[in-house]
């Protein structure tokens, strides 16, 4: 391994301040994530109930085509706003987004801890809340590609398949009830990532407590629920928090009677834990007092 | 200048890392020296913006430590001492990647990196996962980071640990040149003596977060004292009492030859005298010269 094999020249260029300093953060950890094998069969499966419900809504459309098929069972394809509650915040859907987490947000923040790379980060002229945001962004790019592209593509193509915009003039909130919630969603989850990766430099660990807290806190509900039929355990679970909360979102009655609002609560919970462990542990140099 | 700091005061709790520290850095190679604990690490971060001062003044290249940290960042490249990198990437897009954050745009910032690569000797493993790299390697891949955006002042915190002599003969070549031959003014911590003998012009030498001496190399050496080797016949433990006694320190080595610092203002032939004076005989007396080591034990109090 010989030295300058080249000569050390100066750079003619110059340094701009960027106007989104945090985006080549952003465009890394989606490159990474879209490296690793697992993590492309995960997200493409995670698009199939928005390619089903998609049928749903062309099917709703050619009813009478396919009337054999649905045998009386018309209701299931009535789309309204519940329709578009079933689809974000469907088991399956919520499931695949913690896969996703586990997969590409767990080592977003645990991995720069074990490598010591954080000094090597603020030793440019990047703010801590542009680094942060930038991790983030990762986070919210998969997420929103799973619920507010989707979202808005089931009113567009509802609106094509019935060639008529009566659908929108019948719910003219719903396309912000889907940006919302999609929005809302995918804070909580990037709070809960970040909070979590934050907490420890071991990726398997932050990986396992991802899938983990969500999982075992839906086992929690049930037990207690089966038990003593409160519905404020619900409460206990974060699946039907967000199914709470996303039920206020498309002006439903929520599943469980407990106010919406306690559930809101619960899940801004994370994001305030979430600042603050990690105005704590992001940093430049680890400062040991 | 790199940096002035006037009366920069830092503690870490009750610890006092940084204690009334009032210094000017100036161009071209400069060693940071100290004892661990002498607060070394503690200044670097300061003069990088990790760390806010909790008195005193500090600016860089001109940019206030604590307003302009973001100029201070863009035009400084920092060698940290612990092995950084993140997983799942190669040199070329780590490197692009730095250089990109430090504000060039991408395709500038890729092109540099071959360039950067190629001058640190990581040319032919540029596109090698960073997982795969070995210690010396690492070393290189930090240095290579640090200059990918062209700074104008390098700090470099231990650049040699963790290297093998030849390859820490290459990084302290690189360093030379970048220091001499680039236009880039760079600082130093190490705690290899050596290192920073062979490659700066300049020393700063910190003590319990106080500045202990500072100052050009040669010039330390020659103001504040000599020292001399002497082998003599007869009672040395007198002997070395008396000129002692004079205001020298003296250190007594493993084959009797005792080395003396005589102060600066200090006429040698009062040894003689003393060794007269002791009735012993001097059979060798020669001048030494001073090697950092003698200079660092010397402004620290410590052998």
């Amino acid at each position: 391994m010989t030295i300058r094999e080249k000569g050390y020249m100066h750079w003619d260029g110059q340094l701009k301040e960027r106007r989104f300093p945090w985006a080549p953060i952003t465009w890394l950890g989606i490159r990474l994530a879209f490296k690793k094998k697992y993590f492309r069969f995960i997200i493409f499966s995670s698009f199939v109930p928005a390619v089903v419900f998609l049928v749903g809504i062309y099917i709703s459309e050619r009813i009478e085509d396919f009337q054999y098929m649905l045998r009386g069972n018309k209701q299931m394809l009535e789309v309204n706003p519940a329709y578009f509650k079933a689809y974000l915040s469907s088991d399956f859907l919520l499931f695949m987004m913690v896969m996703i987490l586990v997969v590409s947000g767990a080592g977003l923040i645990s991995d720069d801890l074990k490598h010591n790379s954080l000094q090597l980060y603020f030793a440019r002229p990047l703010s801590k809340g542009s680094y942060l945001i930038g991790k983030a962004n990762v986070i919210v790019f998969f997420l929103l590609l799973l619920t507010l592209v989707p979202g808005l593509l089931f009113v567009f193509f509802k609106l094509l398949f019935a060639g008529n915009f009566g659908f929108l003039a019948a719910y003219p909130w719903l396309p912000l009830s889907v940006i919302g919630y999609s929005l809302f969603v995918t804070g909580f989850f990037c709070a809960y990532t970040l909070l979590l990766s934050s907490l420890s430099k071991n990726r398997r660990y932050v990986s396992i407590l991802i899938f983990a807290v969500y999982l075992f806190s839906d086992i929690l509900f049930g037990f207690f629920y089966e038990n003593y039929k409160k519905p404020a355990f619900a409460l206990l679970s974060l699946k039907e928090n967000l199914q709470q909360v996303g039920a206020w979102f498309f002006r439903l009655k929520p599943a469980h009677d407990v106010p919406w609002y306690w559930s809101l609560l619960i899940l801004l919970a994370f994001g305030v834990a979430a600042a603050v462990v990690m105005n704590k542990r992001v940093r430049g140099v680890e400062v040991v007092k | 200048m790199i940096a002035e700091i006037s009366d920069l005061h830092f503690s870490y709790g009750p610890i006092k890392a940084l204690d009334g520290i009032t210094l000017n850095l100036p161009e071209g190679a400069v060693g940071l020296l100290g004892p661990n604990g002498a607060g070394k690490s503690t200044l670097l971060r300061i003069l990088l913006g990790f760390l806010a001062p909790q008195r005193g003044q500090g600016r860089v290249l001109g940019f206030d430590v604590r307003l302009e940290q973001a100029h201070i960042r863009r035009h400084v490249g920092y060698m940290p001492e612990d092995d950084c990198l993140i997983p799942g990437m190669d040199a070329v897009t780590f490197t692009a990647y730095f250089g990109e954050l430090s504000g060039m745009p991408r395709q500038e910032a890729m092109k540099r990196a071959h360039d950067v690569l190629f001058y640190a000797g990581l040319g032919e493993s540029r596109y090698r996962l960073l997982e795969t790299y070995s210690a010396g390697m690492k070393q290189r891949l930090k240095l290579a980071q640090a200059i990918v955006h062209d700074p104008r002042v390098l700090f470099l915190d231990e650049p040699t640990s963790n290297l093998d002599p030849q390859g820490r003969k290459e990084i302290l070549e690189l360093i030379q040149d970048i220091s001499s031959k680039k236009d880039i003014q760079v600082l130093i911590s190490s705690h290899i003596l050596s290192d920073i003998e062979s490659v700066c012009s300049e020393v700063v030498i910190l003590n319990k977060g106080r500045l202990a001496a500072q100052g050009k190399l040669s010039e330390l050496r020659e103001l504040h004292y000599r020292v001399y080797e002497i082998r003599i016949k007869g009672e040395g433990e007198r002997f070395a009492a008396k000129i002692k006694a004079l205001g020298c320190r003296v250190e007594e080595t493993e084959d009797n030859l005792i080395k003396t610092y005589v102060p600066a203002e200090m006429d040698i032939r009062e040894i003689f005298n003393a060794a007269e004076e002791e009735k012993v005989q001097v059979r060798h007396f020669v001048r030494s010269r001073t090697s950092l080591e003698d200079l660092f034990a010397r402004a620290v109090g410590v052998d």
